[in-house]
C-alpha cells in the first residue's frame, strides 16, 4: 500500500469531565475498506464526528492527504475530501433525489440551479453504483437502504478520499447488505479509503480488509482483518472474555401465553397463528419489512387488524388499544427506542416509571421520589450506568437507553414482553446483559416474543423460531432444528443454501 | 386512485387551481354576473395586498417558520407614506421611509429567530404587537384620508390594464420573480431544504442562520412596500389598517399548497391560493350568503387543505409487504 490517506495521532477530546477520546490514533490508506469496532462509549463515534467537522480535538494530529486537517466544520470537512453516511440518513424528504445528492452546493449556470445537470449527474452516479433510483423523485418514502446510496451518491460527487459509514448496516436486510458491500468495494477500488462501522462482526470479516478497535477512548489494536479472529477483536473491545453472549438457559416451559389464530391485515400479513407460553422464548424471524413489527404492533394494539384473534392468558382481547393491551400484561419494546421507546428529554426516573404511575401514585398525585425508587430499583437490577436519576435519558449512551426502555416494562410486570431488535445498535458487553436479562426473566415465568434480524441472537436465545417472509410465516424450527442455513434459506426464499 | 391522478394531486397547486375553476364556473351559473369583467377586476383588487405579502410569507414558511407580524408593519408603512404625502414629501422618499420600516422589523425579527434561536411564532406576535403599538401611538385617532393619498399610487389602486387592476399586475410580477428565485436561485432552494430537515440543513453545510436572517429581512422589506400596495387599495389609512391581515396571508399561503411545516410550496401556489379565498367570498355574496358563512367556509377550505397535505404525506410510505398474494 501507498502512504497513509489519513492519519490520526494523540487524539484526546474531553466533554465537560468526561474523557471521550484519550490519545486515540487512526491510519487509513487508498483503496482499503477499514474497520472501526469498539464497544458503545469506546470513543468512535467521537473520533467520527471530528473527522466530520462536528468536534474539535484538544489535542493531537489529524494529517489528510499529507496536508493538516482543518477541524471543527462540516462544510470544510466535506471540502476536504471527508463524507460521512450516517446509520439512518439525513435526507430532505421534501426535495429531489438529484438536489439531495446536491445539498447546499446545488450547480450553477451564472447564477441560476442547473437542473438538468444535477440531474444527469446524479443519474450518471446511480448508474455508476448500479442502483436504479429516479434523480427527479423525491426523497419521502425512500427505503433507508436507498437513503444511504443517495448519501454515497454524494460522497462519490465531491470525490471523498474518506467515506465514513457509521453502522449502516443496522437497518438493513441481508439483501440490501450486500448491494451496500458491492458498493463499498467499488469505492475502495476508485482509491477512496472506506471506515465501516459495524457491531456484526461477521459483516467486518467478510467486508473489511484491516480492522482498528477502540476502548475507553483509545486505540487499542489494529492489523489485517485476515489475520485476526473475532475472538481477539471481542477480547480487544472488552477487554475481558464474553464466554457466551447468548446464554437462554434451560427453564421449565408453562401454560400458554399468548394464542395468536389466523391474524391477517390487508398487505401486511395473513394468516399468522403461533402461541407464547410462559417462561419460553419465541423468535420471529426473517428479513427488515417481512412484516414481524407489524405483527408485534398489532398484538399490542397500536396497529389494527383485519382478521384473526388473539388471546391473551385465555381471554380474547381487544384490537388497536395500547391500554387495554397493557392491562392483560402485554408489553413492547418497540425497535426505535429514540423515537418510540423513550421520552427523550424527559428523567431517566420519568420514564422508568411512565408505564406504573397508576400503581405508584398515592391520591391523584404522582410523587418524584417515589418514580426515582422504581428507576433506582431497576438501575441497580439492569446495571444502568448513570450519573443522576433526573438526568434526561438523551444523555445516556445507546446502550443504557436500551436499559432504560426495558426497565420501564419490566416494571409494569407483564405476563408477555415482546421486543423489537433488543440490541440494535448496542455494544457487545451491554448486549450480553440484555440476553442475560432476557433468559432470567423467562426463567421466572415471563413469556418472551423475540423479532430480531441478528441471527445469532436468534439461534441463541430462541426456544422455538418462527421465520417470517412477505408477510406470512413460512417455517418453524425449534431450538435443536434451527442452523443458520435454514433460517436464512426460509427467511429468504432461497431453494437451496 | 391511479398514478397519473395521484402525480396530478401531489403538484399542490393543480388541486387549487382546480377549486377556484369550479369556484368560478358554478356561480358564473348562478349568477352571470359575476363572471363579468366588474366581478373579475373585483377579485383581482380584493387580493392584491394579499399576494404581495404572500411572497415574503412564502420564503419564511418553506423554512419551517412564521412571520405575523406582516399586518402591522403594511399598515404602518400605509399611514406613513399617506402622511409623508400630505407633508408635501416626495413618492420615492416616503417608500424609501415604507421599505426602512419593513427592513428594521424584518431585521429584528430575523435576528431574533436567526441568531437568538428564539421561536418565530413568539417573536413575530411580539413585534406585530410593537409595530401596531408603535403606529397606535404615532397616529392616534388621524386618518390618511383620500385627497392625502400619492397620486400615482392612487391612480394605480384606481385604474385598471384590460380591465385588470394595476396593483394586481404589480402585485403579479412581484409572484413571478419570487416563484423563479424561488425556483432557480440557490440562497432560495437552501430555504427549502431548511424546512424540510432542519438538522440536515446544518450538516450539509448551508448557512441557516444566514438564510434565515435574510428570510425575515425580506419579508419585511415586502411588507413596509406592501403598505403602497395596501393605500393604493383602500385609499386611505388608519390605526386600524392591516390588522388582521396576516392571518389572510397565511391562509392564502396554506391553501396554496405551500406546507406549514415547511419544505414545500411556490409563490405561484399562494396567489392561486389567495384568488381561491378571494373568490369564494365573492362567490358567497353574488349568491347573497351571509358574511359569517364566508368565514366559516374559509375555515373550512383551510381544513380542507391541510387535510390533503397530510393525506399526500401520509400515502407516500409504502406498505405492502405480501406479495404472495393480495
Amino acid at each position: 500500500m501507498t502512504d497513509a490517506v489519513l492519519r490520526v495521532s494523540g487524539a484526546t477530546k474531553n466533554f465537560g469531565g468526561v474523557r471521550a477520546l484519550h490519545n486515540a490514533s487512526l491510519t487509513l490508506y487508498a483503496g482499503e475498506i477499514h474497520a472501526l469496532l469498539g464497544e458503545n462509549g469506546a470513543g468512535k463515534s467521537t473520533l467520527l464526528k471530528t473527522l466530520a467537522g462536528v468536534h474539535r480535538l484538544d489535542a493531537g494530529e489529524i494529517i489528510l492527504d499529507g496536508k493538516k486537517f482543518h477541524e471543527g466544520s462540516t462544510r470544510l470537512a466535506r471540502e476536504q475530501g471527508v463524507a460521512v453516511i450516517y446509520q439512518e440518513p439525513n435526507l430532505f424528504p421534501d426535495l429531489t433525489l438529484a438536489e439531495n445528492v446536491f445539498a447546499g452546493r446545488q450547480k450553477v449556470n451564472g447564477k441560476i440551479v442547473d437542473w438538468v445537470g444535477m440531474q444527469t449527474e446524479a443519474q450518471t452516479l446511480f448508474d455508476q453504483l448500479g442502483v436504479p433510483l429516479n434523480p427527479r423523485s423525491r426523497a419521502r418514502g425512500l427505503s433507508i437502504a436507498d437513503q444511504q446510496i443517495v448519501e454515497i451518491a454524494k460522497a462519490l460527487s465531491l470525490n471523498a478520499k474518506v467515506i465514513v459509514m457509521d453502522e449502516p448496516t443496522a437497518a438493513l436486510s441481508s439483501k440490501e447488505v450486500e448491494r451496500l458491500f458491492n458498493v463499498a468495494r467499488a469505492l475502495a477500488k476508485r482509491g477512496a479509503a472506506v471506515v465501516f462501522v459495524s457491531h456484526r462482526l461477521d459483516e467486518v470479516f467478510e467486508l473489511t480488509d484491516r480492522l482498528t478497535v477502540m476502548r475507553d477512548g483509545a486505540t487499542v489494536g489494529t492489523g489485517i482483518t485476515l489475520d485476526t479472529t473475532e475472538a481477539d477483536v471481542i477480547h480487544l473491545m472488552v477487554g475481558r472474555e464474553v464466554s457466551e453472549l447468548f446464554p437462554k438457559g434451560f427453564h421449565p416451559i408453562g401454560d400458554v401465553v399468548l394464542s395468536v389464530k389466523n391474524l391477517a391485515h390487508d398487505g401486511l400479513f395473513e394468516n399468522i397463528s403461533f402461541d407464547v407460553r410462559a417462561g419460553e422464548i419465541v423468535a420471529l424471524a426473517g428479513l427488515v419489512g417481512s412484516g414481524r413489527s407489524e405483527i408485534a404492533r398489532a398484538i399490542f394494539g397500536v396497529e389494527k387488524y383485519s382478521h384473526g384473534t388473539i388471546t391473551m392468558l385465555g381471554k380474547e382481547l381487544a384490537a388497536g388499544s395500547p391500554s387495554k393491551a397493557m392491562a392483560v400484561g402485554i408489553a413492547l419494546v418497540p425497535e426505535d427506542r429514540r423515537l418510540q421507546g423513550l421520552f427523550m428529554a424527559a428523567s431517566i426516573a420519568k420514564n422508568s416509571s411512565v408505564t406504573i404511575l397508576n400503581r405508584i401514585k398515592k391520591g391523584f398525585l404522582v410523587r418524584s421520589k417515589d418514580e426515582a425508587e422504581i428507576a433506582k430499583t431497576w438501575g441497580e437490577t439492569l446495571e444502568l450506568k448513570y450519573a443522576d436519576i433526573n438526568d434526561p435519558v438523551e444523555r445516556l449512551s445507546g446502550g443504557n437507553q436500551q436499559k432504560v426502555v426495558l426497565a420501564k416494562w419490566l416494571a409494569s410486570q407483564p405476563a408477555l414482553l415482546i421486543v423489537d431488535e433488543p440490541t440494535r445498535g448496542i455494544d457487545v458487553g451491554t448486549k450480553a446483559q440484555v440476553h442475560k436479562l432476557l433468559s432470567d426473566e423467562a426463567g421466572k415465568g415471563l413469556a418472551v416474543l423475540m423479532i430480531s434480524s441478528e441471527l445469532p441472537e436468534v439461534l441463541g436465545m430462541a426456544d422455538r423460531i418462527l421465520v417470517m417472509r412477505e408477510g406470512l410465516m413460512v417455517k418453524e424450527f425449534s431450538r435443536a432444528e434451527a442452523t443458520s442455513a435454514n433460517v436464512i434459506a426460509a427467511a429468504t426464499g432461497a431453494v437451496t443454501v | 386512485m391511479n398514478r397519473f391522478l395521484t402525480r396530478l394531486v401531489s403538484v399542490r397547486e393543480i388541486p387549487v387551481l382546480l377549486a377556484l375553476f369550479i369556484v368560478l364556473v358554478v356561480t358564473g351559473i348562478a349568477n352571470p354576473q359575476f363572471v363579468s369583467a366588474s366581478g373579475a377586476q373585483d377579485i383581482f383588487l380584493g387580493v392584491a395586498v394579499i399576494a404581495t405579502l404572500s411572497v415574503g410569507m412564502t420564503f419564511v414558511i418553506t423554512m419551517r417558520h412564521i412571520d405575523l407580524s406582516v399586518g402591522s408593519t403594511a399598515g404602518f408603512t400605509a399611514y406613513m407614506i399617506g402622511k409623508m404625502s400630505a407633508h408635501h414629501h416626495g413618492l420615492v422618499t416616503s417608500l424609501l421611509v415604507a421599505l426602512g420600516i419593513g427592513l428594521i422589523v424584518g431585521a429584528a425579527n430575523g435576528f431574533l429567530v436567526a441568531y437568538l434561536r428564539l421561536p418565530s411564532l413568539v417573536v413575530t406576535l411580539a413585534s406585530l404587537w410593537i409595530v401596531r403599538g408603535v403606529f397606535d401611538q404615532i397616529a392616534g385617532g388621524d386618518t390618511v384620508t383620500d385627497n392625502q393619498v400619492p397620486v400615482a399610487l392612487g391612480y394605480l389602486g384606481r385604474h385598471s390594464f384590460a380591465n385588470i387592476p394595476y396593483i394586481f399586475i404589480i402585485a403579479f410580477v412581484l409572484i413571478l420573480v419570487a416563484s423563479f428565485f424561488m425556483r432557480s436561485v440557490r440562497p432560495a432552494r437552501d430555504l427549502y431544504a431548511m424546512g424540510s430537515n432542519p438538522p440536515a440543513s446544518e450538516l450539509a453545510g448551508i448557512p441557516v442562520a444566514r438564510r434565515t436572517f435574510f428570510a425575515f429581512l425580506a419579508s419585511g422589506a415586502v411588507s413596509g412596500l406592501g403598505g403602497a400596495i395596501l393605500l393604493a387599495r383602500f385609499h386611505s389609512a388608519d390605526s386600524n389598517s392591516g390588522l388582521g391581515l396576516e392571518l389572510n396571508v397565511i391562509a392564502a399561503c396554506v391553501v396554496g399548497g405551500v406546507a406549514i411545516a415547511g419544505g414545500v410550496g411556490t409563490p405561484y401556489g399562494a396567489l392561486i391560493g389567495a384568488l381561491l379565498l378571494q373568490s369564494i367570498t365573492q362567490a358567497l355574496g353574488a349568491l347573497g350568503v351571509s358574511q359569517f358563512w364566508q368565514l366559516a367556509v374559509n375555515g373550512t377550505l383551510l381544513i380542507s387543505a391541510i387535510s390533503l397535505d397530510r393525506y399526500l404525506t401520509l400515502r407516500v410510505k409504502p406498505t405492502r409487504i405480501l406479495r404472495v398474494k393480495s
